[in-house]
């Protein structure tokens, strides 16, 4: 009987598994395809031949290359603004006493309760007024305004979870402020950083709607707009050219990962006090 | 060499008191122990003087100079801090030489003070550990390095041995006074172990609820407690308190009259409701007017305890030699030492109402 359960669980967790790893699998297939294979019926499961030439084409015959520039700057920069005024901000929140402290903090989370479709009209013509629309300026900013709320509440948990007596104990050793902020809670920080960052760089990468709406100029279009206004017509979807194209835009998100997980995982913090 | 006053300080934390106007005017050099239950406001008290906390009235100053405007920094204090508060993320060498790059002490300079301090502490082979891989006894030495690397005007500790075994504790006691006779520095010691105040300190200072209670040294804080709150919390096993009535030259307790010398006591002491109190040790058994059924015998080894019935029914107990056989239940007539009685106002916390040097003969606790 416990036999059976068993059986029966890892059957439907694998076909979970299956389903969710099976449009991945065809899109890394079919971006290597020769174009004579794509439509054959029955399909190939894995290609006759291997080819990069999409990929070569992509770069070389398409300004892919410059609608990732501009998604590695957008995601960036937009990660960077997140990230160092979260971390100021959920310091202020948890550290400082203040009048509407918590009210603060709801009211930062209740901005993020709105659909973005009811705050992009107004975003969109404050850009205008500033004279910033169609900027890749335009994107970092809202890309900052809706990822910081998120990030913000985030980092707050992370900062309480940094005792009160480090940063004291830092203050009477003499540091400032700012030197306790650097030398003791940053550090302590860290995980709870890279996590937000990670978070916000995701985000900021796979945005669609704003990207749609505030940029239509293709210079600086990131990705994902721009490779759907290139690839995909009323006529014509390249299907080769988009699902190599989807492999690159994959990988950055893949490479980050992996890259920062360990920090995530390697257990800072613990032992510092007492209980 | 710098002196420590705090006047009319009060602490409040939204609705709730935490501490009512403290006073407290420490000397040059003193070693101030803070002593008192959970909760009395010890920590905030330090906190308070380390500039942590904002008082919510009051004046503090350190070497004469009003510091309630001075962050921590600017103070020239260390601190212990009663949760150690060890940066996870540096070595413990890293962590004790954190204070000393603060202050601009150049590395070579760091490094010795460094492995002095280890020294101290017995913490050589520990320098390269993450706090995460310390017991707590070891993490509190690296807490107690940290403060005692740097050459500060005030040291403030917050319990900073309560974590160590028994040979450890009693081991850095006498370092902790060795020290203190080698630097002179000024020291306010936080503590909720009596043993350690009374041995340590030069003034104590016994707190409850937030109130001060009793500034003084050892010897008048155990001889002569202020009041109520201060004899129970002073001594193991705590002074007996009998509740009764004074009567011309005599102490009424229930059918029992025990004759007080008057003398001893205020001139304004009058007939009426009191509260009687003696320690264990000046409770004679054997003769005496009074008459008690041995309820408890608690050998300690180098005494024995006796909890004891008292006809009317109050419990008090008596120190007496361990070699002393006596069995529960048995009926025994006893006596007060009369020179060690002490009155006290009634009610929860009732002020003494001895002239002030009365009491039995003085002990001398700790010898300067
Ligand atoms: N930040 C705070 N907010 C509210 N109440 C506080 C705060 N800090 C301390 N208190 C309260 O003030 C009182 C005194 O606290 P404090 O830490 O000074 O006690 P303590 O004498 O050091 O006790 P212990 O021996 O347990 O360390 C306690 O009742 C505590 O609950
Ligand atoms: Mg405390």
């Amino acid at each position: 009987m416990p036999r059976a359960r068993h059986l029966i669980l890892n059957l439907v967790t694998w076909s979970l598994v299956l389903l969710i790893a099976f449009p991945l699998f065809w899109m890394i297939i079919t971006s290597v395809k020769p174009q004579s294979e794509l439509f054959r019926i029955p399909p190939t499961w894995l290609p006759e031949t291997v080819t990069f030439e999409h990929y070569w084409r992509l770069l070389s015959e398409t300004p892919f290359l410059r609608y990732f520039r501009n998604s590695v700057v957008l995601a960036t920069t937009t990660t960077l603004f997140v990230v160092s005024l979260g971390t100021l901000g959920a310091y202020s929140l948890v550290r400082f006493n203040y009048r509407g402290r918590e009210t603060l903090a709801m009211l930062v989370l209740f901005t993020y309760l709105l659909p973005s479709v009811v705050l992009i009209i107004p975003l969109y013509m404050m850009m205008v007024a500033i004279g910033l629309s169609n900027t890749l300026m335009s994107l970092i900013l809202a890309h900052t305004t809706f990822a910081l709320p998120y990030a913000l509440w985030l980092l707050r948990s992370f900062m309480e979870g940094v005792p009160k007596d480090l940063e004291s104990a830092a203050l009477v050793d003499g540091a400032t402020r700012m030197g306790a902020f650097r030398d003791v809670i940053l550090p302590q920080l860290l995980p709870g950083i890279i996590s937000t960052a990670l978070f916000t760089f995701i985000l900021s990468w796979n945005e669609y709607l704003y990207a749609l709406v505030l940029v239509n100029s293709d210079a600086v279009a990131p990705l994902t707009t721009g490779v759907m206004s290139m690839l995909i017509s009323a006529f014509n979807i390249e299907w080769s050219l988009l699902m190599a194209a989807s492999v690159m835009m994959s990988l950055p998100l893949i490479v980050v990962f992996a890259f920062l997980q360990s920090y995530l995982t390697s257990g800072f913090g613990a032992g510092g006090v007492k209980g | 060499m710098a002196n420590v006053t705090l006047s009319k300080v009060r602490k409040s934390f939204g609705a709730f008191t935490a501490l009512e106007e403290l006073n407290m005017e420490i000397a040059a050099g003193e070693f101030i122990a803070l002593l008192g239950p959970s909760g009395c406001g010890k920590s905030t008290t330090l906190r308070i003087l380390a500039g942590l906390e904002f008082p919510t009235s009051g004046e503090i100053s350190i070497d004469d100079r009003r510091v309630n405007d001075l962050p921590p920094g600017k103070r020239d204090i260390a601190m212990v801090f009663q949760s150690y508060a060890l940066y996870p993320h540096m070595t413990v060498a890293e962590n004790i030489a954190y204070p000393l790059k603060k202050h601009g002490v150049k590395r070579p300079e760091r490094e010795a003070a460094v492995r002095q301090a280890a020294e101290l502490l017995q913490l050589e082979p520990l320098l390269d550990r993450k706090p995460k891989q310390l017991s707590g006894g070891q993490q509190q030495r690296v807490a107690l390095g940290r403060a005692l690397v740097r050459d500060p005007k005030v040291f403030l500790l917050d319990e900073p041995l309560s974590n160590l075994d028994a040979k450890l504790r009693s081991y850095m006691r006498a370092e902790l006074i060795e020290l203190h006779r080698r630097l002179g520095k000024t020291m306010v010691y936080v503590t909720h172990d009596q043993l350690e105040a009374m041995t340590m300190a030069t003034r104590i200072a016994v707190m409850h609820g937030g109130r001060l209670q009793q500034f003084d040294t050892p010897e008048m804080v155990y001889n002569c407690p202020a009041n109520r709150f201060v004899a129970s919390f002073i001594g193991t096993p705590s002074m007996n308190q009998l509740e009764g009535r004074v009567e011309g030259g005599a102490f009424i307790l229930g059918p029992d009259r025990i004759a007080i010398d008057r003398t001893m006591f205020r001139d304004d002491l009058a007939d009426g409701p009191a509260v009687l109190g003696i320690r264990p040790e000046y409770i004679q058994i054997g003769r005496g007017p009074l008459q008690a059924t041995v309820r408890l015998a608690e050998n300690t080894g180098h005494e024995t305890i006796l909890t004891l019935e008292l006809s009317e029914g109050s419990r008090i107990t008596a120190r007496v030699e361990a070699g002393s056989r006596h069995k529960v239940g048995q009926v025994l007539s006893l006596g007060l030492q009369n020179d060690a009685v002490h009155l006290f106002e009634p009610g929860e916390n009732g002020a003494r109402l001895n002239k002030e040097q009365t009491g039995a003969a003085v002990i001398p606790m700790r010898a300067q």
